[in-house]
């Protein structure tokens, strides 16, 4: 540590009491990036955890004073996008999971959180104090409920887009001002996670993958308990299924039928977190067709899948199962796994019910060893043909690096995500050799047809926001004027979403 | 070999329509579907448990990834941390803090010393020294 570095950490010590900040080998090591060949490459300097909001602001003039960089998480479990580790090396981890304060407006059917909250948290919270309030989780709940909003995370339910369900956000900005968003900034207001937009502009997406403050609370929509969730996972034979499925299921999409988001996945997104590769062929290289066709029939998953859940009042959610499946009838399914709840029945018991869950996370365990994965995730117009047209390119580019495909398309209301993960095994060389230039290969693919990411890995972040290059990235210097006006010391998190502070830019 | 979650089915059989209900011997050591039977119990009857629960069981108990990984490594039995008696309080210290495989460090303030202990010590009480 440089000796104005040793002042910052000795500031830090004073704020937050000293058991709160850690510098050590062991300390340095535990925030970084495991899912990484090469850990050093984003290696904090330590971290600082502040027990309250208050801390924070305190946190945060040090830093300013010792223009020392913060990297805000709030669990710091972000496995794929960088876990908790900063895109700059040597900044300091400002780890918020201390503060853990849950807030539940039970008759409205909402939360405030702060950003320790995981979504177990959240979830034993209802349960404890039996409030008939749903999650939406994603595949690794492990996280923060704030932290996964704000960086626009996904779930399986009809409030699956996090952030969309964001209402209100405490934050401290980068001089260690504090403000509240929307009808929050009225002082006491009732109406705090009620109503978004208050009176003026609305900054809340401001502070969705960015770099202009530290959020401290979130507002949260939460699904109030559905009298039913009915719904049925549909297999699917063929690669080709992909594009008629997605052409069947987007009118029910944008008439607002299907409110959740179905994503359909590939077998591996089935299988990677039931079994391993070893188990099924010797060599290296993709699996090939028999050996693909001999893991759907042993568990039972088609080429493609998808589940679909209707949540609400028993007669509608029946009435619109009805309609989806008129929309399948006479089509190739392969296979049909119907899904019922009714109030009153044992729990259904699955993230689609909002059930918080972190098996998804075995996936890395695909090649054995010690694993990882990073997502490649562009988004498209919902068009079945754009869709198979991507399948295809993106499959061939797998094929050619020799990676095993793994990808899903969400259906969003008027777009499709398309997830591709790249599962690896950090301990082969060779294969982590290919995996940089693989992604860099899938990322200018599609900036060659105009997709953009939806979310990336910090070892990227720089490389996504090139690509959104209208008027010469008109978008970056925005939010570099933005980040220059709010934060003209550039502390917090450097780098993020690919925004730098004036002094360190390319 | 068609594992799931025993409590849960159980539970649920019958109830809504899980067609694999039946079919389960099951231990929640391994998944058959990754869209059913995924709610874990997180019961305690004691403090130290309450904080591996809060701390650990997301992963190490039923269909949690550090279970599924487990028992693609050991026995199945082996798998859920809570029914071994082969742990001791160094061991499990030093895997939370270093990490293995896919289980990633776990910082001091996730958990801290004193946390790290308690848990150690509740996971290693069926261990003879």
């Amino acid at each position: 540590m440089t000796p104005t570095q040793t002042q910052a950490f000795q500031a830090f010590a004073s704020a937050v009491g000293k058991q709160w900040v850690l510098s050590q080998e062991e300390d340095r090591a535990a925030y970084s990036d495991h899912f990484a060949a090469d850990e050093e490459k984003h290696r904090p300097l330590g971290a600082v955890a502040p027990a309250s909001t208050e801390e924070v602001r305190e946190i945060v003039r040090i830093a300013n004073r010792f223009k020392v960089p913060l990297w805000p998480i709030s669990r710091g479990k972000n496995f794929g996008y960088g876990g908790a580790a900063p895109v700059q090396k040597g900044s300091v981890v400002l780890d918020l999971s201390r503060m853990k304060r849950i807030q539940v407006d039970q008759e409205n059917g909402t939360v405030l959180v702060e950003p320790g909250v995981g979504f177990f948290d959240l979830y034993d919270h209802l349960q404890k104090n039996r409030i008939p309030l749903w999650l939406s989780v994603p595949g690794n709940s492990w996280g923060s409920v704030a932290g996964n909003a704000l960086d626009r995370g996904v779930g399986y339910t009809s409030y699956g887009d996090h952030s969309a369900r964001i209402c209100g956000l405490e934050v401290v900005l980068p001089d260690g001002d504090l403000v509240r968003t929307g009808m929050g900034a009225m002082a006491d207001s009732p109406a705090w996670t009620l109503y978004r937009n208050g009176f003026g502009p609305g900054w809340d997406s401001m502070f969705c993958q960015s770099n202009f403050g530290v959020v401290t609370q979130l507002g949260l929509w939460l699904m109030p308990e559905p009298e039913a969730v009915i719904g049925c996972d549909y297999e699917f034979d063929k690669p080709e299924d992909l594009g008629w499925v997605i052409d069947a299921m987007m009118p029910l999409r944008r008439d607002g039928l299907i409110q959740q988001s179905p994503s359909i996945g590939n077998w591996l997104r089935s299988a990677a977190v039931m079994t391993t590769r070893n188990e099924w062929a010797p060599d290296k290289g993709p699996l090939d067709e028999k050996a693909i066709s001999a893991i759907r029939k042993r568990f039972n998953i088609g080429w493609w899948s998808v589940q679909v859940r209707f949540y609400g009042h028993l007669d509608v959610v029946e009435s619109s199962m009805r309609v989806l499946e008129r929309a399948f009838a006479g089509r190739p399914v392969l296979d049909r796994k119907p899904a019922r709840w009714v109030r009153g029945d044992a729990p259904e018991g699955s993230p689609l019910s909002g059930v918080p869950v972190s098996f998804p996370l075995a996936n890395a365990n695909w090649h054995g060893g010690r694993g990882g994965h990073i997502g490649y995730s562009p988004v498209l117009p919902p068009r079945g043909d754009l869709a198979m047209d991507q399948f295809r390119r993106t499959h061939a580019l797998y094929a050619k690096y020799g990676m095993d495909y793994h990808a899903s398309f969400a259906m969003g209301e008027r777009s499709l995500t398309n997830v591709n993960q790249l599962l690896y095994n950090k301990d082969d060389p060779a294969m982590m050799a290919r995996v940089d230039a693989m992604f860099r290969e899938l990322v200018a693919d599609a900036s060659a047809h105009r997709y953009g990411e939806y979310r990336t890995h910090i070892e990227y972040m720089d490389l996504v926001a090139s690509s959104y290059d209208f008027n010469r990235n008109a978008l970056r210097r925005l939010n570099q004027r933005v980040k220059d006006a709010l934060d003209p010391n550039g502390i917090i998190a450097p780098g993020k979403s690919g925004i730098w502070p004036k002094g360190r830019r390319a | 070999m068609r594992h799931a979650i025993r409590a849960t089915i159980l539970l649920l059989a019958g109830q809504v329509g899980l067609a694999m209900a039946a079919e389960s011997p099951a231990s929640g050591t391994s998944i058959e579907n990754a869209f059913r039977g995924a709610l874990q119990d997180r019961s305690s009857k004691t403090s130290d448990e309450a904080l591996f629960v809060e701390k650990c069981s997301m992963c190490h108990r039923q269909m949690g990834m550090g279970t599924v990984s487990l028992a693609r490594r050991v026995p199945s039995e082996r798998a859920m941390l809570e029914k071994r008696t082969d742990l001791t309080v160094d061991f499990v210290k030093v895997i939370a803090r270093r990490g293995l495989t896919n289980m990633p460090r776990i910082s001091r303030v996730e958990v801290d010393d004193a946390q790290l202990d308690r848990i150690a010590r509740y996971l290693a009480k069926g261990t003879s020294p």
